[in-house]
């Protein structure tokens, strides 16, 4: 019996492997699109498929680092479009490892919001366009907390013990603290960063949770009342529960841009032009944003963004370049510092 | 007595050469990274000690001791839960002993993030834990049991106990029952029959169980991230933080190399017959 | 044999079973949920199961985690088994040395050795894909197998295997009818924990595939950034009732099927 269920096995196996390379054999176009799973509704890639013929290969990676390091060993090759965010993007550029947009192309580049362009990563919008961007705010349950909070320093009010959660994300949280020392979230003064990390320590006690996945999850459950956290969690939220409240911290906004870019040897860049066109088109935009939950880049698209959602996916029109800023690379020695800073903080929390 | 060892070469071979190509080789490769210098977000050439400096630096050292310590616990209540499991299903008839084994194998068809979100829904305040409790009148109001240390050795042993249970299951089953008969009828009681022939005979199943159990709890990090509200800082994490946050690889590979001796260290130490067995 | 049911026999395993299923109920409940999100019950609903069906990506993704899960833990039994077998006697230099290394795996944490998978293969110039994801898993899935086939070679007795060389039996013989069946559940038990962890692997995984291999769990985590769907609660009650439905179709067969030896 045991025998058989063996040669079962390795029979199946075998099979199996065969399966595989024969199945690599396609013909037809393919664009192989790398970029975290669920960043764009199934509508979408098929409606671009059925409008080009070009197969969609939806490959995934976890980490913008990870995405980094297998982009790094294909020497810009193998993948056609990659969307991840912006610090990551302006490493890649500086390795050679992206190729410049043709615009011709792209007649719909002129829709984005030029919030959204000239930013640190790609100053000139040469290599880059936008898809998505995520805004720091803070999101509380004001049935359940009676302060009335307008930035980051309520957060360390007292009645707020135990019932604060946060993303586990060193320069947003870390810049917190650096927002209520008036400091910008891009300092490299490592005794500035020691500092808020001390001012961190502190709001320890009002800590229930750090952690990035699904935490409007306990927020909805009522395991915190507070949190900081990514703009799509933000967006499932109050959609869920509308009596929440999202403040946009007076300290100043911090924000993040994804961000689509064709690496340096794609192996049909054409490919890749022809679907950052497709995803500029404003109505298929408007889908896109309403499915991830991220902010609207596509300024063309903001208003075919339906009226449940558009208050919380396009930005008040308050917001200028002026009032916000985001999040980018710093050297090596401020970087050692905030993890120090956020280690030592996690510590505290226990 | 020449061809069996020839053919006893030749059986081993396979796993030597993969094991020197495919272990060694990136070994290698990470002790040489944990000795370079960094450069931007990548390493460069050149030899340097500064990765280890930055590990012993205070905050980082606290890390190592909140790891063994949860490993030793996770352990612990892995060998108390996971032993009398694997023996007593060894026990059983056969028809009830494949029963059970083949229910610890299902559940892994789900996803282990799934898994824990399931812990998470049953922890929640007020979830299924706080029901039942308050219900039969044990608590009086909810728990709060979710992202603390508890939550996180539940976790661990839900993870690990598997390991344990299969390793003492396919060597007491082996068990030669007579034995342990044979004591009791020469009087022994049920404890010291079971001390000196149960246990030393199980004993090599045990030692696997813990070398599973304990090597894997020094580096799991990913269920005090989810059911400890990832308050409960350990070396994994801080790695993964190194990597995949400050972008230091060197010195994620220096952690990782210290982890691999502390972890190599303490099952040496574990793994040394004990003067009764010599 | 004398195996006997009692009280405690019986009751612990059961009520540790029956822990061990409490989150999976949870999951396989939470598979109908209305709602998108775990912290509320939106009503019984077949949505997420519609979804999963119309997503290919999914089939292929799991298709891709089985063939990874039985080839490495297939591969790795085959390698540690012949080793643990074959170490007492083998004329190897450092024969000791590499049998430790091979257990290395275990230590490194996941995510370093999926960065030095990484740079050392393309140092070696392969292309990634199913080849370098099956050598990554086979190498951490050696250990779980070597591990138990060693224990179970311990307490084995060696008698039988050298009573049917002494009857005449060919050293192979001698294997495949005797040594063999007497390890098959040390192997087979190391083959479960194997493909176990190689079926649920994410982190090794991510960084060895290449562009046209995406796994299970790969999905399930790369999600993260959008929130995770119960559509993989479907897939997994899937599933779970596929592998239900295999194992009572199977002891049904051996119940029916007197046993022959």
């Amino acid at each position: 019996m045991k025998k058989i269920i063996s040669i079962l096995m390795v029979s199946l196996m075998l099979v199996s492997v065969l399966l595989l390379t024969s199945c690599s054999s396609d013909s037809g176009r393919t664009l192989n699109l790398f970029t975290w799973a669920g960043m764009f509704p199934d509508e979408v890639i098929d409606g671009f498929e059925a409008a080009t013929g070009i197969e969609v290969n939806y490959v995934n990676f976890d980490y913008d680092e990870t995405m980094l390091a297998k982009l790094q060993a294909a020497e810009g090759g193998d993948y056609d479009l990659v969307i991840a965010d912006d610090y990551i993007i302006e490493v890649a550029i500086a390795e050679g490892l992206v190729q410049k947009l043709d615009k011709s192309k792209l007649p719909s580049a002129d829709n984005v919001n030029p919030l959204y362009q000239g930013q640190f990563y790609d100053p000139t919008d040469e290599y880059t366009v936008p898809y998505g961007a995520g805004v720091q705010t803070i999101v509380y349950n004001p049935e359940k907390i009676a302060l009335d909070i307008k930035g980051y320093a309520d957060l360390w009010d007292a009645s707020l013990g135990d019932k604060l959660g946060i993303i586990s994300n060193y320069r947003v949280i870390n810049g917190m603290a650096l927002k209520t020392m008036g400091e910008s979230y891009n300092i490299t003064d490592t005794a500035k960063i020691a500092e808020a990390g001390e001012k961190l320590k502190t709001l320890a006690p009002n800590i229930r949770l750090i952690k990035d996945d699904n935490l409007q999850d306990d927020l909805l459950a009522g395991e915190i009342d507070a949190a900081i956290m990514y703009t799509s969690q933000v967006t499932v939220a109050k959609m869920t529960n509308p009596a929440l409240e999202v403040v946009f911290p007076e300290e100043g906004i911090g924000f993040g841009i994804m961000a689509m870019f064709v690496p340096s040897k794609a192996p049909d860049s054409d490919a890749a032009h022809a679907f950052i066109e497709y995803i500029l088109t404003p109505e298929i935009s408007a889908k896109c944003y309403e499915y991830i939950g991220y902010y609207c880049t596509n300024a063309a698209a903001d208003s075919l963004i339906s009226e449940d959602y558009r208050a919380f996916l396009t930005l008040p029109e308050a917001f200028t370049a002026e009032n916000m800023e985001m999040i980018g690379n710093i050297t090596a020695e401020a970087d050692e510092a905030h993890l120090a800073a956020f280690t030592a903080f996690r510590e505290a929390c226990e | 007595m020449i061809k069996k060892a020839k053919g006893a070469t030749l059986a081993v071979l396979p796993l030597y050469l993969f094991t020197l190509v495919f272990v060694i080789g990136p070994l290698i490769l990470m002790l040489v990274l944990s000795f370079s210098p960094r450069d931007g977000w990548g390493y460069g050439s050149g030899f340097t000690l500064d990765n280890y400096a930055v590990v012993f630096s205070g905050t980082y050292l606290n890390t190592f001791v909140t790891s063994l310590k949860l490993a030793v616990i996770s352990t612990a209540a892995v060998i108390f839960i996971g032993y009398p499991f694997g023996l007593c299903t060894a026990l059983l008839p056969a028809r009830f002993a494949r029963f059970f084994v083949s229910t610890q194998m299902i559940p892994y068809w789900v996803n282990s993030l799934l898994r824990l979100y399931g812990w998470i829904i049953i922890f929640r305040a007020g979830g299924l834990l706080d029901a039942v409790l308050m219900g039969l009148g044990i608590t009086e109001e909810p728990l709060k049991l979710l992202y603390t240390y508890p939550a996180v050795v539940v976790g661990m042993i839900y993870v690990l106990l598997p390991f344990m249970f299969t390793s003492v299951y396919q060597v007491a089953e082996k068990l030669d029952l007579s034995l342990v008969e044979a004591a009791r009828d020469l009087g022994a009681g049920r404890a010291y029959a079971f001390l000196t022939v149960t246990l030393p005979l199980t004993l090599p199943g045990l030692k696997t169980g813990v070398i599973l159990t304990f090597i894997p709890s020094m580096g799991l990090f990913f269920i005090a991230q989810i059911l400890g509200g990832n308050k409960v800082v350990l070396v994994g994490s801080l790695i993964e933080e190194l990597l995949m946050k400050a972008h230091n690889q060197p010195g994620a590979a220096a952690l990782s190399v210290i982890l691999m001796l502390l972890t190599g260290a303490v099952c040496l130490l574990m793994m040394r017959k004990p003067r009764w067995q010599k | 044999m004398m195996n006997k049911i009692t009280f405690t026999r019986i009751a612990y395993p059961i009520l540790i079973t029956v822990l061990t299923y409490l989150p999976i109920v949870v999951v396989v409940i939470y598979s109908f949920n209305e709602s998108r999100l775990s912290s509320s019950w939106g009503g019984f609903s077949l949505k997420w199961y519609r979804e999963l069906f119309r997503d290919e990506d999914m089939f292929e993704a799991l298709f891709n985690s089985v063939v990874l899960a039985l080839s490495s833990s297939m591969l790795a039994a085959i390698l540690a088994t012949a080793a643990a077998l074959g170490i007492k006697n083998a004329n190897l230099p450092g024969k000791r040395l590499i049998e430790r290394a091979s257990l290395l795996p275990l230590i490194i944490p996941e995510i370093v050795l999926g960065m030095v998978f990484l740079a050392f293969y393309s140092l070696l110039g392969m292309k990634f894909g199913m080849m370098t994801l099956i050598l990554s898993h086979t190498a951490f899935c050696v250990p779980y197998i070597y591990t138990q086939v060693s224990a179970r070679l311990e307490v084995l007795d060696s008698a039988p295997i050298e009573a049917a060389r002494d009857l005449g039996a060919s050293g192979f013989m001698a294997f495949v009818t005797v040594t063999l069946p007497l390890l098959a559940p040390a192997i087979l038990s190391g083959i479960f924990l194997s493909f176990a962890m190689s079926f649920d692997d994410v982190i090794i995984s991510v960084f060895c595939t290449g562009v046209s291999v995406n796994t299970l769990p790969i999905r399930v985590y790369t999600q993260l950034k959008t929130g995770v769907t119960p559509e993989i609660n479907a897939m997994c009650t899937l599933m779970l009732a596929v592998t239900v439905v295999c194992y009572a179709a199977a002891a049904w067969l051996r119940t029916r099927k007197p046993a022959k030896h």
